[in-house]
């Protein structure tokens, strides 16, 4: 049989085996590793994100620093310096900012390590039950193995991937929540085998469990969600399965009180992990450049070394050799040799002006940075106890440039909360959505759970008395025609719907009387103002995309036939009999409710007569019965009873906002950040939302469909968008409203639109001509698509935003992802770099955080490459006087502290507290923010005249005390000190120059710096130093001598205030130049003030029906299926004909 | 000189109340603090720069330079320099014939004539300048050994391989070793007055006091044993091959200036920044009486014992003199630094004084970087 197993299964591809209730089998094909060797097949459930063991620690971690180009180049310098011929500076210069570094690096990554071993830890300890001989014992995630048998209660999260076993519902259904795989909130049922349901439930299910020994072949662990392949071997026989028998990791258990699973894969196998991939590591613009800056600094660097090599080897040969005593200790090389060798040590020499610090210095400053997003108070949401988060520590100054904002919708624009506002019934509004009355008063409905944000008492009041039967009809109406399924709980009923449209509906029905109780396969039980009705169910006409309705056909309990059909408003009008009544009053009901961006469905009914029914029933069971082009048949017959409706009234749901949105996305926009909604919903209820958080505004013109393929494919727009406007779309709109457009496409046509990458290019820029873009009905796949879109086509930063488990590949791909922790789980979080609670606090975030740190960090890398570089380039020049020896310039231990002590706590001061307004203003005037857009503080241009600046500097820093001590007879050491100390001066008072916004702190670190400087030239020009080490502290004495000579301040001064003219007579050129409107903004204190953009052009009606991506659960409740009913005898595949009668 | 706004945004005090009212379970709270650090409201003074207040500073930078310039350019033009060139390179100079000799043995006289235009007051500093000497060669600056200038012992006999090729020499070790040691400036200048009759005077040359304090008692020290009798200190070891003599007879009859702790050969180890330098030579103390000035206008002779060979690498010797005065020798560069910078400020205030008349008001929207 075994045999026979292997063979088969060898062809199917199934070749990964689970024996149930078999440890004996799995154990010793255990995975185990060894540092990076692996063997064993089987995965254990214990999540290891952590990188480092004690053991591994210092080697992986050295190999990893060692990867950076700067920290193998300064490896390399530190090696070379150890070669005695060409060491030009003891070893120890620049291996002190190396161990900084390597330490600094080395023990960050050790704490995060730490931190992801404590939330793997978190994991692995949760709770879970498996089956062993003494029954269900308690055990934890980490104990579960491959052939284990689950038991998971309501709302626990599943472990391990598991073959559903049986369950404690009917046909071992059950329900589970996969937000945390694709983001989708509404419940999606599995259920377990035939065999295993029948079998397994005929008695006490443990005693039955404790000798099942099926065994499952299945596919090879793998990463796709939606698809399984196995057989389930048990008892001679073998029963496919497939993915609906599956439970995946990290889904939630709901609504079911038991289930029992078989372990098929564990921990790293499971499909879940199998799929989240590698975390890419993200790297921001600025890094990338940094990086050829850096590479650029040293190849300039080994020009440099080389042509001062070839000067040596000159020097040598004419010169050298005539003086005596310089030819003497040449030795026996060659000049040319001897400028081989010089060429190295120029490389020792100048590879101060690389920029090692740099790199710690920058991560620590956007370390702060992250914490201080974190620290933010009016980013933190008291609700749900958040603080804002920045997961990726390297990205901040990117949140400063963002070009491209794609935002999700459902859940990141929204909150998800549907709310019933409004309704109007028979030309009546009832519900008032400006006016905060309190409550009504529904204690006289024992069914009332609360939560109705509705108040009007005239409703009520009409409801109560009886007296109108369309009021009466409307509700009824509503408790009746849905796919929702109730559940009891405290003697209340729960309803668990697939579109949050529809449970709003059920809810609102229930708080004002009419109460859906329960269903079975072909009756409802409703509660009409505490009276028990049962309807007999005929008929669902199940919601589809296409047919934007959805109906039901009953009998009444007064024997009367009736479809009770509701749907989007322009569907229902076109179907409503000539006459209906109140049809102009409804009309205009609508618009009102669309003013408000309410989300409007008709409700409408029609009496049926019995000969009609009879006829009807009888197409439909044709059709149903039909093989081929059954959908377009059922069509087709349901259009034939949804007619001749009579209009009954609208209702009006709020799609609530989530707070702050509009004026977010308001304010980004004039921060000129493109804002596009992607999102799975339909069309309507995106530009619904769009509307409504002013996405577009009223007036705003909607490109889509065929107006925009011709618009992209039109021969012109690739030379400019705007010569079409004569000639195509734009003849009739003018130039001031060449703006107001927006984009609206859908995840087809986005797809077909963009096949080509040229096509992509256009669209991109089409799109930045518009307003927005809304992209309605894409697949997370084409989410993460349209972000690479974006990034290949635009130069700017694209930042996405959302908070599903469906918008995580978005996240990955986006410069910035952006995770809000909201209800759903917390998949996007966890792959987000930055976690924030609210929509609204985006804006604080890039706007005031963004834009700080984008300034920091360009005036910090700016202020970093300039103090390097001018300091390192005096070698050069001095070369030119000392025979192009390589002598350094400084006394050895300078180089070493210059940028370790001596000027890096004020720059990182800067990089920290730097404000150049306040985040009030920052906040009212978002168009500060385009500078970063447009990379204007920190691009090649800027660069350059840093790197001029830093020459002239080092020419400055050395000519000048040169030419001071050329006509007396100080030292060498003397000039040394000198030179030092201007450069430590200069550097201050850049520092002092670009520094506008001085704490305690800057101060500080302004006065610890010279102070230090003075202190260790002290120390290490003492006595005591000197007669311990004569060799080493050569420079004994030079200090005291140099600080007591009063040419040489005057020198130090004069070189200083000379360094930094430049710098000085550009920002009073640009004072000069620019008016002054910055007192202004300093001295601005009053708060933010929201600009209303709530002035209401045209209405536009916008009426949309939002079902999940799914079908819902129509067919499920004619199946008759996990509905606690008659006992249906239903085995297998039942077509819908049969159980339609 | 500068408007500044300082927004004393004060610390928000409710930092501990907010914590206290969210109850016992506020302690595992992920509130943030509310605190100025962490807000990002720390108090700060926020220069602000306007035309009006960085314009001045250009002036007034200005009109601090120049006349500190002006005062430095003064102060150097009264002070009294000669400089003389003795190398020789003329053939109808008078130490020509000793500067054909290469070699650092032989000892030559020639005696250079000069007479002073004006008296020099005070005390005066006599200097030798050498040219294209490259004393901050990477390689010559090395080749020293500190611990045994120290005094060492160990050092004494073994020197360290910085010395190469002037540590050993017939297989005894050098002292003082090293490229430094070994090219010590040995020409020997004597000044005389020639009085109007022709007889002449021998002018006293002070030579103590010319190094630095440091140098003289804490750098340089002569290995530990008999002071009075240097000869046997240095007894395992051989002079420098370019010596005439021995390092403990450079100056045999003053103790405290012989050996290592010898000021010529202290100044001549204090290695020069560039390649033409001077270094103090002798000072020429003012005349007691202080009526006289201490070098008369009138004529003078130097005498040199010629020894120091520099023909071979164009270089040029030179004697100096020169008053002093606060600020050191001569330095005119100084002070035309201070003006000229002090001049490019002031014009530099003057140009944006008329780009702020002519444009200031119109560019309204330029955004200041930084």
């Amino acid at each position: 049989m075994a045999k026979r197993d292997t063979s088969c299964s060898e062809e199917t591809g199934m070749t990964w085996q689970v024996r149930a209730n078999c440890q004996h089998f799995h154990k010793p094909l255990g995975r185990k590793s060894f540092l990076c060797f692996r063997w064993g097949r089987y995965a254990d459930n214990l999540v290891r994100s952590y990188k480092y063991s004690p053991l591994t620690f210092l080697p992986l971690t050295l190999y990893e620093q060692f990867q950076r180009a700067a920290n193998f180049f300064f490896l390399l310098i530190v090696v070379m310096q150890c070669v005695p011929l060409i060491a030009t500076l003891p070893w120890y210069i620049t291996m002190l900012p190396l161990l900084t570094v390597l330490i600094m690096r080395g023990a960050k990554d050790l704490l995060t390590d730490l931190g992801r071993r404590r939330s793997d830890a978190k994991i692995n300890r949760r709770p879970c039950d498996i089956l062993t001989t003494q029954g269900f014992t308690a055990a934890q995630w980490k104990d579960v193995c491959v052939g284990d048998i689950l038991r998971i209660h309501k709302d626990q999260v599943i472990p391990a991937d598991l073959l559903l076993l049986c369950s404690t519902e009917p046909h071992s259904l059950c329900y589970v929540e996969t937000a945390d795989i694709d983001g989708e909130t509404n419940l999606k049922f599995r259920q377990a085998p035939a065999i295993t349901h029948d079998e397994l439930t005929s008695g006490p299910i443990e005693e039955l469990l404790l000798p099942f020994d099926g065994v499952v072949w299945c596919e090879e662990p793998n990463g796709r969600l939606y698809l399984f392949r196995g057989e389930l071997h048990w008892r001679g026989q073998s029963h496919l399965l497939d993915i609906e028998h599956m439970l995946l990791r990290g889904t939630v258990l709901r609504n079911t009180d038991t289930v029992y699973g078989l372990v098929i894969y564990t921990g790293s196998d499971s499909k879940i992990l199998r799929n989240c991939g590698s975390l890419k590591v993200k790297k921001t613009w600025m890094e990338r450049f940094l990086n050829k800056v850096v590479v650029t600094i040293v190849v300039c660097l080994l020009t440099v070394a080389l042509l001062l090599a070839v000067g040596c080897g000159l020097f040598e040969h004419w010169v050298g050799s005539k003086i005596e005593v310089l030819a003497a200790i040449r030795g026996s090389y060659s000049p040319a040799y001897r400028g081989f060798l010089n060429f190295w040590g120029y490389i020792i020499l100048l590879s101060p002006a690389m920029p090692i610090s740099l790199y710690i210095t920058f991560e620590l400053i956007h370390v702060v940075h992250c914490l201080q997003i974190g620290w933010d108070i009016k980013m933190y949401w008291e609700e749900n106890e958040k603080p804002a988060q920045a997961r990726t520590t390297s990205l901040n100054e990117e949140l400063g440039q963002v070009g491209h904002l794609l935002s999700d919708k459902t859940g990141t624009l929204t909150q998800n909360r549907l709310i019933f506002r409004q309704c109007c019934i028979a030309g009546h509004i009832y519900g008032d959505i400006t006016a905060k009355t309190k409550p009504l008063d529904l204690s006289w409905n024992r069914f009332s759970c609360g939560g109705l944000q509705f108040s009007d008492q005239r409703l009520v009041d009409r409801l109560l008395q009886r007296n109108c039967p369309e009021t009466l009809e409307f509700f009824t109406a509503l408790a009746l025609c849905h796919t929702v399924m109730s559940e009891w709980k405290d003697g209340l009923p729960r309803y668990q719907a697939a579109s949050p449209d529809e449970e709003a509906l059920v809810c609102a029905a229930r708080e004002l009387g009419w109460v859906f109780l329960s269903r079975t396969r072909d009756s409802l039980t409703v509660s009409e103002l505490g009276f028990t009705l049962h309807y007999h169910l005929l008929a669902v006409l199940d919601f589809s995309s296409k047919r934007r309705r959805m109906s039901v056909l009953v009998r009444t309990p007064d024997g009367g036939l009736k479809l009770y059909c509701k749907g989007a408003d322009v569907i229902i009008l076109e179907r409503l009999r000539k006459g209906s009544p109140h049809q102009e009053s409804t009309e205009q009901a609508l618009e009102a409710f669309a003013q408000s961006c309410l989300r409007t469905l008709c409700v409408a009914v029609r009496c049926v007569s019995e000969a009609q029914w009879m006829e009807w029933s009888h197409a439909l069971s044709q059709a149903a019965m039909a093989t081929t082009h059954r959908e377009t048949m059922l069509e087709e017959v349901y259009e034939q009873m949804e007619k001749e409706l009579t209009m009954l009234g609208v209702t009006a749901i709020e799609d609530r906002l989530q707070e702050g949105v509009p004026e977010t996305i308001s304010s980004l926009r004039q921060a000129g950040v493109k804002v596009w909604v992607l999102t799975g919903d339909k069309t309507e209820t995106a530009v619904n939302v769009g509307y409504a958080c002013k996405l577009m505004d009223p007036d705003t013109r909607l490109l889509q469909g065929e107006e925009l393929r011709q618009l992209l494919q039109s021969p012109t727009t690739e030379v400019s968008f705007h010569k079409d406007k004569e000639s195509l779309v734009w003849s009739t709109d003018k130039m001031s409203q060449k703006s107001k457009a927006a984009i609206v496409v859908d995840g087809f046509e986005l797809a077909e639109l963009t096949k080509t990458p040229e096509m992509g290019g256009r669209f991109v820029a089409l799109s930045n001509q518009c307003q927005s873009v809304l992209c309605c009905r894409v697949t997370p796949a084409q989410k993460a698509e349209v972000v690479e879109l974006v990034k290949k086509n635009s130069s700017s930063v694209t930042m996405a935003i959302g908070d599903g488990a469906n918008d995580v590949n978005m996240i990955k791909t986006a410069h910035i992802g952006v995770g809000l922790c909201g209800v759903e789980g917390g998949q996007a979080v966890q792959n987000a770099d930055f976690a924030l609670a609210q929509f609204s606090f985006l804006r604080r975030l890039l706007l005031v955080h963004g834009r700080w740190s984008y300034r920091r960090i360009c005036s910090f890398l700016r202020y970093f490459l300039y103090k390097t570089t001018c300091f390192a380039l005096v070698h050069i020049w001095y070369s030119l006087y000392n025979g192009f020896s390589a002598q350094p310039m400084y006394e050895s231990w300078f180089i070493a502290l210059y940028t370790v002590m001596y000027t890096s706590l004020p720059v990182q001061c800067l990089g920290i507290f730097e404000q150049d307004i306040s985040a009030e203003s920052s906040l009212n005037r978002p168009e500060l923010y385009r500078v970063g857009q447009k990379q204007e503080l920190f691009n090649p241009l800027i660069l350059c005249g840093t790197l001029l600046y830093s020459i002239y500097t080092s020419i400055i820093l050395f000519f000048i005390p040169v030419g001071v001590l050329q006509s007396l007879d100080l030292d060498y050491q003397t000039l040394a000190v000198t030179v030092e100390m201007s450069a430590v001066f200069s550097a201050t008072l850049e520092i002092i120059l670009q520094t506008r916004f001085w704490t305690k702190y800057n101060c500080a670190a302004v006065l610890f710096s010279l102070v230090v400087f003075f202190l260790s030239s002290v120390i290490l020009h003492s006595p005591r130093l000197f007669t311990s080490f004569p060799n080493d502290y050569i420079f004994f004495g030079a200090s005291l001598n140099a600080f007591a000579n009063p040419v040489v301040w005057l020198t130090a001064i004069l070189t200083t205030c000379t360094a930094v003219l430049p710098s000085f007579t550009v920002q009073a050129l640009s004072v000069v130049l620019a008016k002054n409107n910055k007192h202004k903004i300093h001295s601005s204190k009053e708060p933010v003030e929201l600009k209303s953009w709530f002035n209401r052009g045209v209405p536009h009606r916008r009426s949309s029906y939002a079902m999940s991506q799914g079908k819902g659960f129509g067919k499920l409740m004619t199946l008759g299926m996990g509905v606690r009913s008659t006992t249906p005898s239903l085995e297998g595949r039942v077509t819908p004909a049969t159980s339609l009668h | 000189m500068m408007a500044s706004s300082y927004t004393a945004k004060e610390e928000d005090g409710h930092h501990s109340g907010s914590a206290a009212a969210g109850g016992p379970g506020s302690s595992k709270s992920k509130k943030p603090d509310n605190t100025a650090f962490k807000q990002q409201r720390l108090p700060a003074w926020q220069p602000i720069l306007t035309a009006g207040t960085v314009l001045p500073a250009f002036f007034v930078i200005g009109l601090i330079f120049i006349p500190i310039g002006i005062g430095l350019f003064v102060t150097s033009n009264n002070i009294r320099e000669f400089e003389i060139d003795y190398t020789g390179v003329d053939t109808n100079s008078p130490c020509n014939r000793c500067s054909q000799t290469y070699s650092w043995n032989i000892s030559c006289t020639c005696s250079v004539p000069f007479s002073l235009e004006q008296p020099f007051e005070s005390n005066v500093f006599m200097y030798y300048g050498l040219s294209n000497f490259y004393q901050n060669h990477r390689r010559y600056v090395k080749s020293r050994d500190d611990s045994q200038l120290n005094g060492d012992k160990s050092s004494l006999t073994n020197p360290s391989k910085e010395c190469e090729p002037y540590r050993i020499s017939e297989k005894k070790p050098i002292a003082p070793c090293g490229a430094i040691a070994n090219s010590l400036f040995n020409d020997t200048l004597e000044l005389y007055y020639i009085y109007p009759n022709g007889s002449r005077t021998l002018i006293p040359l002070v030579k103590k006091g010319i190094a630095w304090w440091t140098d003289k008692h804490v750098k340089f020290r002569n290995p530990p044993g008999n002071n009075d009798n240097l000869t046997i200190t240095f007894q395992d070891t051989t002079k420098p091959v370019n010596w005439h003599k021995p390092v403990y007879e450079l100056d045999p009859n003053d103790p405290d200036n012989n050996g290592f702790i010898n000021e010529d050969f202290i100044v001549w180890m204090r290695t020069a920044a560039l390649p033409t330098f001077r270094k103090l030579y002798r000072i020429i103390q003012k005349n007691k009486d202080n009526m006289t000035p201490t070098l008369p206008r009138g004529n003078y002779s130097l005498e040199i014992a010629y020894n120091y060979p520099v023909r071979s690498f164009d270089g040029r010797k030179r004697m100096i003199l020169s008053t002093i005065s606060w600020m050191g020798g001569k330095n005119p560069f100084l002070g035309i630094a201070y003006i000229t910078v002090g001049s490019v400020c002031f014009f530099l205030g003057v140009v944006l004084l008329i780009i702020h008349h002519k444009y200031g008001n119109r560019n309204n929207n330029a955004d200041i970087p930084n």
